[in-house]
């Protein structure tokens, strides 16, 4: 736990400098807010000489200071979240392009988000009031101590209780619970989704209520866990209230001798527990929060699926892709995929690559694109070992279309000039007609701008499949794999499009993979995959 | 941007509705926090009366008494807070996923299923401060200071005024400085919403991002939109911080004014009662407490409006329909009729079926041929119930289907579609979701008849294996065909096919087809095809074309 919160707090060693102004006004704060109640004590035991004076300057300083403090750590921690999520993407954009955006792990990224949200509170309810709790402490002490040792010492106990042990010990408490609650989120989610993705099977089984119940019985689970997380903080804030009326209570037992100067202590302890009463909630939602940095630290930390070498080889300019006597298995207890797979894709031409599903036709283009390596036999583009070169430049050679590719929740035309943001406005109609959808986005009222909503959800599978390809034929990348670019569309449009395709090459490599072909594609040639090898047949 | 107001309307009347339902709730938190209240004025008194002599351990005694009961106060009211938080999430919950589960139909072409999914388990649960603390916050904020100032008024009438006085000064700076930026706020808040939404979508997307090469692009917009948000938020938030700032402000000047008050006095000799001087200034925090909570609270609010707005986009349940139960009888099988049907999904793209009129004797099968967007589907989707006709009757067994309850038309069909969703779970709570009260040996008829149990067999774990997200991938036959083994268990006289080969290979194909052949045997089937797989199918054909039957091209 405290390393996972060292590295967060390494990371956010750039903004050291707000972070640590941010801490440096909440202490001015919390010292005027101390001086303010201390002072107005002394005002009204008569002990303090310049009083008026003393305690309207205190005001001041203590709601102005109150309001910078406000300022600077809201300020700060912007920044430090903004920081982490750009590491975030980034680490994610050098390891998860493979792993976890290349098989669509839904659920696990969407956790990720929350996690990196529930990081949120780490400066402000945590590091901010521990820092003023270190900062009281003395400073209580330093002001009783000289009249009343014993004392200083019963509320130093006090308050070390109420501001470290109980925060921890609620720590100790809500981890348990904090743990049970995101497996037991998780698996509502699951259910909930379960039942928004089936629900033509829901309602053609009649299973409405079965789903509901399934749901709710999820449902208690989380509220069982979120229950024990309520109880230990609730547990913490009575047991850190009582730490600070037993510090009272101290302070009102030394009465007698000196009232004025008990006065002074008891409104001197009521204001130092003030500033710590949030502790103890703290240290419950820290349990909380350490899950979540474990979580976004694992997945920033995973390997990356094929490093860069150390030393890379220019890129070529031939643009052959060749396959040569290739084995490969995705994990060493799965059976292999490719068992001596050769395969040479000339330059310019159209190839279509056939197999039955689970051939391995989609780790082809995983191969070709870097994010698996063979583990054995080399792929070849122009006349280089792709091992030699680095992902970018690979990449930069070779587009690649599937199922999973991702249209972004934003406008048409943002989404097509991510394959190639030089592209002017002809070149995107150009490669909308291409792939049948121009007319219908020239019927939008918007038109380009039009929005196309998560994963492209205001448009029909077959529409988005359209832009999705749109982009790809947009990209300028010479060597073009379409992984079955037609899933989805109807007949007549598959082959609308797949004669379309025939015109687009420009002396651009096509790559199509497909369980089988309609007819109408214009091909050079036709491999099938079959036991791991591929078998040439002629176009 | 109608739309949008009457979202915002709707939202506003929804949250406005809640608070009163949540108000009764809260009552219990209330009052404890109402008694805390009256138990902080009696100890601030006791403590007094021990700093000023005027009583030793009585005082004392009650002083720790009072405190324990405080505490146990904070803590039921703690307590309290959650369960009325968890019951109004419950309740929510349950509605809303009752609702969907009626509206889904409607919403499918619109909505994604993950936001949908997201509405139901993320914005419910962002609901539960405003039940759990705001509700009862905003009400204590009222009645708790007025209480502690009535008392203070009692001991000493200027200190009343005063802290009233002080008291007052909260709403008003907080009207004059957060009205405007009450709403900025909120708009604020809504605007980091959609940066956290915008970033969760290109997560999801980092693989199109890297292997379009645009990493180190979308890594430097999402810095910019970053720090473009902030310096707007941190706009909006100087003017809403101000309104803390008020608060802040408020309990200093009453500090300060009652200390000197009361030090002047001591020092002139004019106090008369200087227990209750000081009981008064221990009792400026306790004022304030209530409002700090309150503001503390606030964001609560702000979070149940961005609920409030994607729950109010999902339609109400509507009223049951009259129920009239048909009489069938499965081993007379069903007859299906279209009589002149039209359906408009979205009135842009025009109508769906336009005059569509067909019938299906009992035990008959019939091909429904036609390119995509012709109407196949919708035809298909009228005869589940998931939508109902603009005009036209739709006919099962003679009597229209809109008068049928949903449970009756569901017990009537079975239906296979393109990709049978397969529920995250065992294969065999798969196949058993058809109809949880199957025996095994039904069971074990339509594994065989379905030929599902060839495959499972060579599974480590046979009919026990996970599927669903992080478990085993079924091909797409195999899907289809434990989609098929659904079918059989069910044993519905009217079956349902809606292009179930679409995705599959020629080889795969054939085999469901097998499966489906099998499976139609004495039912009365309608399946929906794009020409290619209709072949594989005996039965009668109808060509549909723009939501009509096209007239037969000669003899059939």
């Amino acid at each position: 736990m405290i390393a996972d919160f060292r590295r967060i707090f390494g990371l956010w060693r750039g903004r050291a400098l707000w972070l640590g102004a941010g801490i440096a006004v909440s202490l001015l704060a919390l010292a005027a807010g101390m001086g303010l109640m201390t002072v107005a004590g002394a005002a009204l035991a008569s002990l303090a000489l310049f009083a008026p004076t003393l305690l309207r300057g205190l005001g001041v300083v203590r709601v102005a200071a109150r309001y910078a403090e406000r300022m600077v750590t809201h300020a700060a921690m912007f920044r430090a979240l903004a920081d982490l999520r750009v590491w975030l993407f980034q680490r994610l954009t050098i390891n998860a392009a493979g792993g976890l955006g290349f098989r669509q792990a839904g659920d696990v990224l969407a956790r990720l988000v929350n996690d990196v949200e529930a990081l949120d509170g780490l400066y402000l309810r945590v590091l901010v009031p521990v820092a003023g709790a270190i900062f009281v402490l003395p400073l209580t002490l330093i002001l009783i101590a000289p009249t009343a040792p014993l004392l200083a010492l019963a509320v130093a106990i006090l308050f070390v209780l109420a501001a470290f042990v109980l925060p921890l010990s609620a720590y100790g408490a809500a981890r348990d619970a904090g743990t049970r609650l995101s497996g037991a989120m998780g698996q509502l989610r699951v259910a909930v989704l379960d039942s928004m993705t089936g629900w033509r099977e829901i309602r053609a089984f009649g299973a409405e209520g079965r789903m509901l119940a399934a749901a709710q019985a999820r449902e208690a689970v989380v509220l069982q866990a979120q229950d024990g997380l309520a109880e230990a903080t609730a547990r913490a804030g009575a047991g850190a209230f009582l730490c600070a009326q037993a510090a009272v209570f101290a302070v009102l037992c030394a009465a007698g001798a000196d009232t004025s100067q008990t006065i002074v202590a008891a409104f001197l302890v009521l204001a130092a527990f003030e500033t710590i009463g949030g502790l103890p909630r703290a240290g419950a939602y820290l349990g909380h929060a350490a899950a979540a940095a474990r979580r976004v630290l694992g997945a920033a930390d995973a390997p990356v699926p094929v490093a860069d070498p150390a030393s890379p080889a220019e890129l070529p300019k031939g643009t052959r892709l060749g396959f040569d006597s290739i084995h490969f298995r995705w994990r060493p207890e799965l059976p292999p995929v490719f068992e001596g797979l050769t395969l040479d894709i000339a330059p310019g031409t159209r190839v279509a690559i056939l197999g039955p599903s689970g051939s391995g036709k989609s780790t082809l283009a995983a191969l070709a694109l870097k994010i698996a390596s063979p583990q054995s036999g080399q792929v070849i583009l122009g006349r280089v070992d792709l091992a030699t070169l680095t992902a970018a430049d690979v990449r930069s050679r070779i587009g690649w279309l599937s199922q999973t590719t991702h249209l972004f929740d934003d406008t048409i035309r943002a989404n097509l000039l991510l394959a190639c943001p030089t592209a002017d406005e002809a070149a995107l109609w150009t490669a909308l007609d291409a792939a049948r959808i121009g007319d219908v986005v020239r019927g939008l009222p918007e038109g380009l701008d039009t929005w196309v909503g998560e994963a492209g959800a205001r448009f029909s599978g077959g529409q988005g499949r359209r832009l999705a390809l749109a982009r790809a034929l947009l990209s300028p990348m010479p060597i073009l794999i379409l992984d079955e670019p037609c899933a989805g569309l109807d007949a007549e449009t598959e082959r609308d499009f797949l004669t379309t395709l025939n015109e687009v090459g420009g002396g651009r490599t096509i790559v199509l993979i497909a369980h089988r072909l309609t007819g109408v594609e214009k091909l050079d040639r036709i491999h099938r995959l079959s036991a791991g090898k591929a078998i040439a047949a002629a176009a | 941007m109608s739309d949008i107001e009457a979202s915002k309307a709707a939202a506003r009347a929804w949250i406005k509705r809640e608070r009163r339902a949540g108000l009764g709730a809260a009552r219990p938190a209330i009052a404890l926090g109402f008694a805390g209240t009256v138990l902080a004025i009696g100890q601030a008194f006791c403590a007094a009366a021990v700093l000023t002599g005027v009583s030793f351990a009585p005082a004392l005694t009650g002083f720790a008494l009072l405190a324990i009961g405080r505490a146990g106060l904070g803590y039921a009211a703690d307590r309290m807070g959650f369960a009325a938080g968890a019951a109004a999430r419950r309740r929510l919950r349950t509605d809303i996923l009752s609702r969907l589960s009626w509206a889904r139909p409607t919403l499918a072409r619109s909505r994604h299923s993950a936001e949908l999914a997201a509405v139901v388990v993320d914005k419910i649960e962002a609901l539960d401060g405003f039940f759990a603390r705001f509700i009862p916050a905003a009400t204590l904020a009222a009645a708790a200071p007025i209480a502690v100032a009535l008392t203070v008024l009692c001991v000493d009438r200027t200190a009343g005024l005063i802290l009233a006085a002080a008291g007052l000064l909260v709403p008003a700076a907080m009207a004059l400085s957060g009205l405007g930026a009450a709403a900025a706020a909120r708009d604020q808040f809504l605007a980091m919403t959609r940066l956290q939404t915008r970033f969760l979508d290109r997560i999801r997307g980092i693989a199109t991002i890297v292997l379009l090469g645009r990493a180190a692009e979308e890594t430097a917009a999402l810095r910019r939109a970053a720090d473009e948000l902030r310096t707007r938020t941190m706009k909006v938030l100087r003017v809403a911080f101000l309104s803390s700032a008020a608060l802040d402000l408020a309990a200093a000047l009453a500090l300060i004014l009652l200390a000197l008050r009361y030090g002047q006095q001591w020092r002139a000799g004019t106090l008369a009662d200087p227990m209750a001087a000081l009981a008064v200034l221990l009792l400026v925090p306790e004022f304030f407490s209530p409002f700090r909570a309150f503001s503390a609270a606030y964001q609560d609010m702000f979070h149940a409006t961005a609920a409030a707005e994607a729950l109010a986009d999902v339609p109400p349940m509507p009223p049951a329909p009259p129920v009239r139960e048909i009489r069938t009888l499965e081993t007379h099988g069903v007859s299906v009729q279209f009589e002149d049907v039209r359906l408009t999904w979205d009135k842009s793209r025009g109508p769906a079926l336009n005059g569509l009129s067909f019938r299906v004797p009992a035990g008959e099968t019939v091909v429904l041929a036609g390119p995509s967007g012709a109407g196949k589907s919708s035809a298909i989707e009228l005869l589940l119930g998931f939508v109902r006709p603009d005009s036209g009757r739709v006919v099962i067994n003679g009597r229209d289907i809109a008068d049928l309850v949903p449970q009756a038309l569901s017990g009537l069909t079975a239906w296979i579609g393109q990709r049978p969703v397969l529920f995250s779970g065992t294969i065999r709570e798969n196949i058993l979701f058809a109809r949880p009260e199957a025996t095994p040996e039904q069971f074990s008829e339509a594994l065989r008849a379905a030929r599902v149990d060839s495959f499972v067999e060579q599974l480590p774990n046979g009919l026990e294996t996970t599927i669903g997200e992080g478990g085993y991938g079924l091909s797409g036959g195999q899907a289809q065909r434990i989609a098929i083994a659904r079918a059989f268990l069910k044993n519905a006289p009217l079956l349902l096919l809606d292009e179930p080969t679409a995705h599959l290979d020629p080889a795969t194909e054939s085999e469901v087809l097998d499966g489906l052949r099998r499976l139609a045997a004495g039912r009365t089937v309608i399946m929906a095809s794009h020409s290619a797989a209709a072949r594989g199918v005996t039965g009668r054909r109808l060509d549909i074309r723009d939501g009509r039957i096209q007239p037969a091209r000669g003899a059939a």
